[in-house]
């Protein structure tokens, strides 16, 4: 598969950059300090709960920086250099190139979430004094899929425009309005509704719209694999069960976590099917 | 395969291409057969790129089609580029991979089994393969992309401007391997905007301008439609004492066509033959020759003509 040598190669191209190494660092980094404040939460210790403070705060947080910046480029990256004709010109599609940068590029995110995660759990032997690896498993594969949507989003835009100045304003606008404008608008929205910023039970599609981001879809997500931790919308407040209020459900976490991924990938691979070099 | 023996290697038939409301390419038809090295001549800008881009189907032309040994670009392109070398115009490398990563990576890619070491070694970089691409010069990045353009023993190559940023040393050993790959059996399609380049190799030449193809033939064709004409300057020591009378002189020699005077600087337009019996004339007159040129007229006059003039014959 000729996706799977593009991947290869572009793994090889992408896991020199020494911005993704600083950023790894600056993970690491997080992932260590949340370990330590795990550890400072007393008497709770050792809980699944601990880990999900320690590691999903830093990782929430950064995997998007990290999965954008190495996506971004991509593909408008090496339409502006010129070396996308070099690739081009060799057997491969655009598919199998959109799709080899997707594998590439995730395989350079998962290592440096592995790299994070795994002085974490030094850290967290260190701070906490014991940590249940098959949960710290699971929640290093949860991590690394978020890491994957990202990539997927970023190289999804990357393969939509010539410009990597506009391919880096859509990825990390994106992030900007996941981080915090997303939901301000769906409480503004709630506000003009309602005609309150608070209730006591909110309607569905309150929580519903909370939901969609992939930064929630991922805590729906784990909240679904640890079944009992509270991190989904659905669970976080009270709701009327209204209508899109399944959107807040854990288990639709990995619904929202696919379409994040498919979505502007394959309108990427439209775009970029039909355009000229 | 029997086949696609009488099937041409290249067959654009009535392309063109627009950007918006500029025309890069009008009705183009071109056909390149097997086993031609064809070279395909256009000052900057005449569309050449762009015709080069439509047939790897980098580009997809607003009208007309483009077949590759019987495959349409757009709808098989794997198909072509299998059985293709590129080296398009303007690319780069992996600043971060080196020479070799970068030939591995083409001859992986087209599923080949050459030695990455032996090709860039026929491209003159064999040192360098160790190397990080992005500290290559200009031309040392054009040789390792003419490299990996000859993965795989490609049956067609399509060079754009190959000798860009190659000293002429460079240039000459680019052309030495396009005639190896030639006899090798591969058809070589490749672009310049100098006539010499062209000439030296290539058994058949378009020119392109504005879009269109305005001559198309043999290079000994082209040679034969060039006149037989040298010009000749001549520097004198000084201005001979009666000019005028040297002038009508210089004019009246067997196979001179013209003659003008720039202070002591003589430029006599003539036959290659007569060459000797104007500087004859020239020191019957008095005066000594200092120094002389000779330009003769070659087909990059024959360029010239045909894609900087005003008007131009569509040659049959």
């Amino acid at each position: 598969m000729s996706a799977i040598a593009v991947a290869k190669k572009d793994f090889a191209d992408a896991i020199r950059s020494w911005k993704l190494m600083a950023l790894t660092v600056v993970f690491v980094l997080f992932t260590l300090g949340g370990a330590f404040l795990a550890s400072r939460m007393g008497d709770e210790a050792e809980s699944t709960l601990d880990l999900v403070f320690a590691l999903q705060t830093p990782a929430g947080f950064l995997v998007p920086v990290i999965g954008a910046v190495v996506g971004y480029k991509a593909i408008a990256g090496e339409r502006e250099s010129g070396s996308l004709k070099f690739l081009l010109g060799l057997p491969h599609t655009r598919r199998d190139v959109v799709f080899g940068k997707v594998l590439g590029r995730s395989a350079v995110v998962a290592v440096s979430i592995l790299i994070g995660f795994s002085v974490g759990i030094v850290g967290l032997f260190a701070f906490v004094g014991s940590v249940s690896i098959v949960d710290y498993l699971q929640f290093t594969l949860m991590t690394i899929l978020f890491g994957v949507v990202y990539v997927s989003i970023g190289v999804g835009i990357s393969a939509m425009t010539r410009s990597t100045t506009r391919a880096g304003i859509g990825v990390f606008g994106l992030i900007v309005v996941f981080w915090f404008l997303w939901s301000t608008a769906v409480q503004v929205l709630h506000y003009f509704l309602e005609g309150e910023f608070f209730a006591e039970e909110f309607p569905g599609w309150y929580v519903g719209l909370l939901s969609i981001p992939p930064d929630t879809a991922y805590g729906s997500a784990i909240g679904a694999v640890f079944s009992d931790s509270g991190l989904a919308m659905a669970d976080v407040y009270e709701h009327d069960g209204g209508m899109l209020s399944t959107l807040a459900e854990p288990w639709f976490g990995f619904v929202l976590l696919a379409l994040w991924a498919l979505v502007p990938l394959g309108l990427g691979l439209w775009l970029f099917g039909r355009s000229d070099l | 395969m029997g086949l696609n023996i009488t099937v041409t290697a290249i067959d654009i038939t009535g392309v063109t291409k627009r950007y918006g409301s500029e025309t890069a390419l009008e009705d183009l038809d071109l056909t390149v057969e097997r086993g031609e090295i064809y070279g395909f001549l256009g000052p900057n800008g005449a569309g050449k790129s762009t015709t080069i881009n439509v047939i790897l189907d980098f580009v997809r032309p607003t009208a007309g089609e483009v077949r590759v040994f019987g495959h349409d670009v757009a709808e098989e392109t794997l198909e072509v580029r299998e059985r293709t070398g590129i080296l398009p115009e303007g690319t780069a490398t992996y600043d971060r991979l080196t020479g070799r990563k970068h030939v591995e990576f083409a001859i992986e890619s087209k599923g080949a089994d050459d030695d990455p070491d032996e090709l860039l070694e026929r491209v003159g970089i064999a040192d360098a393969a160790d190397k990080k691409a992005g500290g290559y010069s200009k031309g040392m990045t054009q040789r390792l992309m003419f490299a990996t353009a000859l993965a795989g023993e490609p049956d067609l190559l399509i060079l754009d401007e190959p000798s860009t940023g190659l000293d002429p040393n460079g240039a000459r050993q680019m052309r030495e391997i396009i005639r190896e790959e030639n006899r090798r059996g591969a058809t070589v399609f490749f672009s310049s905007h100098i006539m010499e380049q062209v000439e030296a190799v290539c058994d058949r030449v378009g020119i392109l301008r504005d879009g269109h193809l305005v001559a198309e033939d043999t290079v000994e064709s082209l040679r034969e439609a060039v006149p037989d004409q040298t010009q000749l300057r001549v520097q004198l020591d000084r201005i001979p004492d009666d000019t005028t009378t040297a002038l009508e002189a210089i004019e009246s020699v067997d196979g001179v066509s013209e003659v003008s005077a720039d202070g002591t600087t003589l430029v006599v337009a003539c036959d290659n033959e007569s060459k000797t019996s104007v500087l004859q004339t020239i020191e019957e007159h008095g005066v000594t020759v200092e120094d002389f040129k000779t330009d003769e007229s070659s087909l990059e006059d024959l360029f010239v003509a045909y894609t900087e003039g005003d008007t131009v014959e569509v040659s049959p």
